[in-house]
Formats: C-alpha cells, sequence, structure tokens
C-alpha cells in the first residue's frame, strides 16, 4: 500500500529530467536566433510610463498653473482695486431719480449727455475718484467746491472727514449747460472709480402743466367774462366768483410746479465721493502671492474642468475596453479550466 | 492538505538579484520546465517539443525580463504553461477532426511518460486530469511555493492546495488500486 509521503518521495524521485537532445537543442537556440537590434525588442514600458507620466502630468499642471498665476497677477491690481472700488461705491451712492442710467467709465462724457436737446431733463451724475490720501481728500474737496462755484453751481451738501482713511462726500448742483464740464473737472480730481449719469425727461411733466395752466387760464377767463357781460342772480355769481377763486389756486400751484420743473431741469445734480485706497477694507489690493495664488488656482481649477470633461468623454470607452478585457479574461479562464480538466 | 498529506514544501528558491545570462538560466531550469510540460502533457515527445518552443520564446523575451518581479523560474514555467495551453487548443482542435474522421483514439497510444517513472505511477498519473497533474509538477515536483504556484496557475493559493489535495487522493488510490491488482 502507497502512503502520501511514499508517494510524494517516489514523485520526487522519479522527477524528470530532460533528455541531452533537448539540451543540446535549447543550448542552440541562443547560437541560431539572429541577433536582434535593442530598439526591435524593444517595448514601451506601460506601469514605469505610467509611474513617470502621471506624476509628471500633475507637476506640469502645477507648474503652469504657478506661471500662468505668477504672470496674471502682474495685471491684476488694477482689476481688483476696480472692481471692489466699484462694488462698494455703488452700495453707498445710491442713484436718484427712474430714469435710465448711463454708467460712464471714461474720464470724459461723450455722448452720454446730449446737450443738444431741447427737452427738460433731469440730470444727476454719481462720481467716485480715488486720490492719495487725507491730505488729498480735503485739497479735492476744495478744488471739487472751488469748481462748481466757478461754473455757477452750488454746494448742496459736503461732508469732509480727514484721519489715516479721509473720504468726502459733495453734492453740488450745476447748470444742465455747464454739467459736461463739471463732471470732467471733477474727474480731474484723482483717479476715477467709478462714475455713472442718470438722465430723467421732464418734458411730459412739463408740457402737462403747461396744457393744464392754458386750461386754467382760459377757464378763469370766460368765467371773469361771463362776470362782467352777463346780469346774475346772486347765487350763479356766488358759485362762479368761488370757482374762480379755487382756479386762480391751482393756477398758482401749476405756476409753482413749472417753475421747479424748469429749475430742476436747468440745474443737475452731482454726488461726488472722494477716497483714499483704505477708505474701503474690503479693496486693499492683495498682495502679489495672494494673486498669483489666486491666480494658479483659478488655472487649476480650470486644468481640473478640462480633466473632468476628458474622462466624462473617455469613460464610456473605457468601461467597454475594461468589460471587453475582463470577458476575455473570464472567458480564456474558462477555457483552460475546460482544456486541463481532460 | 486537511492533515491527509504530509507534503514537506522546501524553502523557494532565492530571487535572483541581478539579471543572469539566458544560457545559466536554461542550463539550470531546464528540467524544471521540461518535468512540468512532462506532466500537463503526459507525453514525453510534446513536452520535448513545447520545451523548446518556451525556450525559444522566452529567449526572444529575454531582454524584457525583469528580476524585481519573479524568478526566472517563474517567468519561464508562464510561459511554458501559455505555450502548453496553445498546444491544448490545438490539439482539441485536431481530437474534433479526428473524431469526426472517425480516428480518434490514437492521442491515447501516444502518451507517455518516458524513463524514470514506474509503470504504476505513470499509469496513475495518466488517469489524473491535466490540470490535476500540472498542481502535482509545480508544488511536488518543482517544489513551488503555494503564492509562487497560484500566481503561475491565476487561481488563490487555497485553490491550488485543494486542488493538490485533491489530485494526491486520486493518485493515491489509483496506485493502492494497482498495490491491490499486484
Amino acid at each position: 500500500m502507497t502512503s502520501s509521503p511514499e508517494l510524494i518521495h517516489e514523485l520526487r524521485a522519479s522527477r524528470p529530467s530532460a533528455p541531452a537532445e533537448l539540451r543540446a537543442r535549447v543550448r542552440e537556440i541562443e547560437a541560431e536566433q539572429p541577433a536582434r537590434a535593442r530598439w526591435a525588442s524593444w517595448r514601451f514600458p506601460v506601469r514605469r510610463g505610467m509611474l513617470v507620466a502621471v506624476p509628471a502630468a500633475a507637476t506640469l499642471a502645477f507648474a503652469s498653473a504657478g506661471v500662468l498665476g505668477l504672470a496674471r497677477s502682474d495685471v491684476a491690481p488694477q482689476t481688483y482695486r476696480q472692481n471692489a472700488l466699484g462694488k462698494a461705491t455703488a452700495e453707498s451712492a445710491p442713484l436718484t431719480g427712474s430714469g435710465g442710467v448711463v454708467p460712464a467709465p471714461s474720464r470724459t462724457q461723450g455722448s452720454a449727455l446730449d446737450q443738444s436737446t431741447d427737452r427738460a431733463q433731469r440730470v444727476s451724475a454719481t462720481l467716485t475718484v480715488e486720490v492719495s490720501d487725507s491730505d488729498a481728500v480735503s485739497r479735492a474737496a476744495q478744488d471739487a467746491l472751488d469748481l462748481t462755484r466757478s461754473l455757477g453751481g452750488y454746494v448742496v451738501s459736503s461732508s469732509v472727514s480727514t484721519g489715516e482713511e479721509g473720504s468726502a462726500s459733495l453734492t453740488v448742483r450745476v447748470p444742465v449747460t455747464k454739467v459736461q464740464e463739471a463732471i470732467t473737472g471733477l474727474s480731474g480730481l484723482g483717479r476715477i472709480v467709478s462714475q455713472q449719469v442718470t438722465i430723467d425727461d421732464l418734458q411730459e411733466t412739463l408740457d402737462q402743466l403747461e396744457k393744464r395752466e392754458a386750461t386754467v387760464r382760459s377757464q378763469i377767463a370766460r368765467i371773469r367774462a361771463r362776470l362782467e357781460s352777463e346780469t346774475l342772480d346772486p347765487q350763479t355769481e356766488a358759485v362762479l366768483r368761488a370757482r374762480v377763486q379755487t382756479l386762480r389756486s391751482e393756477l398758482t400751484e401749476l405756476r409753482t410746479g413749472i417753475s421747479s420743473t424748469e429749475a430742476e431741469a436747468r440745474m443737475s445734480t452731482i454726488q461726488l465721493a472722494v477716497v483714499t485706497p483704505g477708505a474701503f477694507g474690503a479693496v486693499a489690493p492683495p498682495s502679489r502671492i495672494d494673486r498669483t495664488i489666486d491666480e494658479a488656482l483659478n488655472v487649476l481649477a480650470w486644468e481640473g474642468v478640462v480633466a473632468l470633461g476628458l474622462l466624462i468623454v473617455l469613460a464610456p470607452f473605457a468601461f467597454v475596453a475594461f468589460a471587453a478585457w475582463l470577458g476575455r479574461r473570464l472567458y480564456r479562464r474558462r477555457e483552460e479550466e475546460r482544456l486541463l480538466a481532460t | 492538505m486537511d492533515g491527509v498529506h504530509a507534503v514537506t514544501i522546501d524553502a523557494p528558491r532565492p530571487v535572483h538579484a541581478a539579471t543572469p545570462s539566458f544560457a545559466a538560466v536554461a542550463e539550470e531550469l531546464l528540467d524544471d520546465v521540461y518535468g512540468y510540460l512532462l506532466y500537463l502533457t503526459k507525453n514525453r515527445a510534446v513536452a520535448e517539443d513545447l520545451t523548446g518552443e518556451t525556450f525559444e520564446a522566452a529567449f526572444k523575451k529575454w531582454r524584457r525580463f525583469d528580476p524585481g518581479r519573479g524568478t526566472p523560474r517563474a517567468w519561464l514555467l508562464a510561459i511554458a504553461r501559455s505555450t502548453a495551453l496553445d498546444w491544448f487548443r490545438a490539439d482539441a482542435r485536431r481530437r474534433k477532426r479526428e473524431e469526426r474522421a472517425e480516428a480518434a483514439g490514437r492521442r491515447d497510444e501516444s502518451s507517455s511518460f518516458g524513463e524514470g517513472f514506474s509503470p504504476e505511477l505513470a499509469e496513475s498519473l495518466r488517469s489524473l486530469s491535466a490540470g490535476e497533474r500540472e498542481v502535482v509538477a509545480l508544488r511536488i515536483v518543482l517544489d513551488l511555493d503555494g503564492e509562487e504556484a497560484a500566481r503561475l496557475l491565476g487561481i488563490s493559493p487555497t485553490a491550488v492546495s485543494t486542488r493538490l489535495s485533491r489530485a494526491l487522493s486520486k493518485l493515491e488510490e489509483r496506485m493502492r488500486d494497482h498495490d491491490v491488482v499486484a
């Protein structure tokens, strides 16, 4: 009877040895095979390639983000300050009227103000200029007042605060015919940060008031003529005289309204804010490093978006390829089992 | 082994740190490859042919052999296995053709383990499937450890152990039958 240790011993003892002919044949293989060029047998080492390619791609992505971030950080400060200050002044200086808002980013007004029209218009402007320091704020405020007066205008309100972060807020009125000149002059007080011009049409209101005035005048004239020419009973006469009185009151109000509207159309309102760079806490320009990091992160985010897009596009193909590979592998495994079961 | 078969497995051979020459590897491992293929195909002539094919293929791929990823023996046995499986596929197709031509049966006549095997052992080995002979060859004859054999066969070490245990039980049973008959 054969036990397992004995069987194993026998199996090992009967370990096959290759015949001498086979050994000789194998020895000749190296000599018989033609010398293959090194490049001919070279194959791209996929795994090693991936080990190099993945970190290299990551390094390239980070390096390009860093370089682009550094390059873009040169032009960033103006944009940062402009955006931040613009937002801040827009919040702090509400626009008057309900008419169209005409943002005027350039130093000169250009076509924003059409002075050639004969229509009555209410012109309002909001202007923010930045000056270097607190002393410059005082000087700019004074210059603004001088300019206003020289143009035939006047100051509605003025507030100047000095200190580390000086600022000034002025509301002035200048003749509409001089508004262009005023804005140009005020813009020259410092670096213009934001500028808005609002124009409301008053002509329609004025026309209605004048039309009503004419009607009232006509009614008053007719009633007067009747009172003078006709013989009326006391009651009717009393009613007509009361009516004339009412119409006169209305006429007075209409004249006041017309005068007020015309005055409004003659004078424009300009709100001027003079600020220093540190006046808005949030607008302190970021350092070069911060800007570089921000820009680099932006670039990285875009690279991520591109990578994600590629992943989304390629994922179905990769999935199909993986499924095919898996299926082939399973098929071969089963085939091997079937072949080796015989 | 479930305590049934007390198989003593030698420690695996040390891994070569540097790439040895192909000639040295071929000289050292020729018997291993041949023995493995003989067990797998149970035919000496076929095993010789496949051994030759294996070493030719190995020589062509020799530059790509990386000692860091495995021993030359495991690498060569993997090539030998692939070569043998190709032969099995071709043999299966050939048998189908023969069956169609009613010429089946010749294959068994050509089976022979050659010298060194007792008739009982050769007969018993012939009764095993190729897969069972393969695991006996790898684990018992060539002394591959469980992990190495599992990697080569593409199955788990537990599956290797189970397959070996079953093969040895079967072999033992056949040998016992021969003893009884004798």
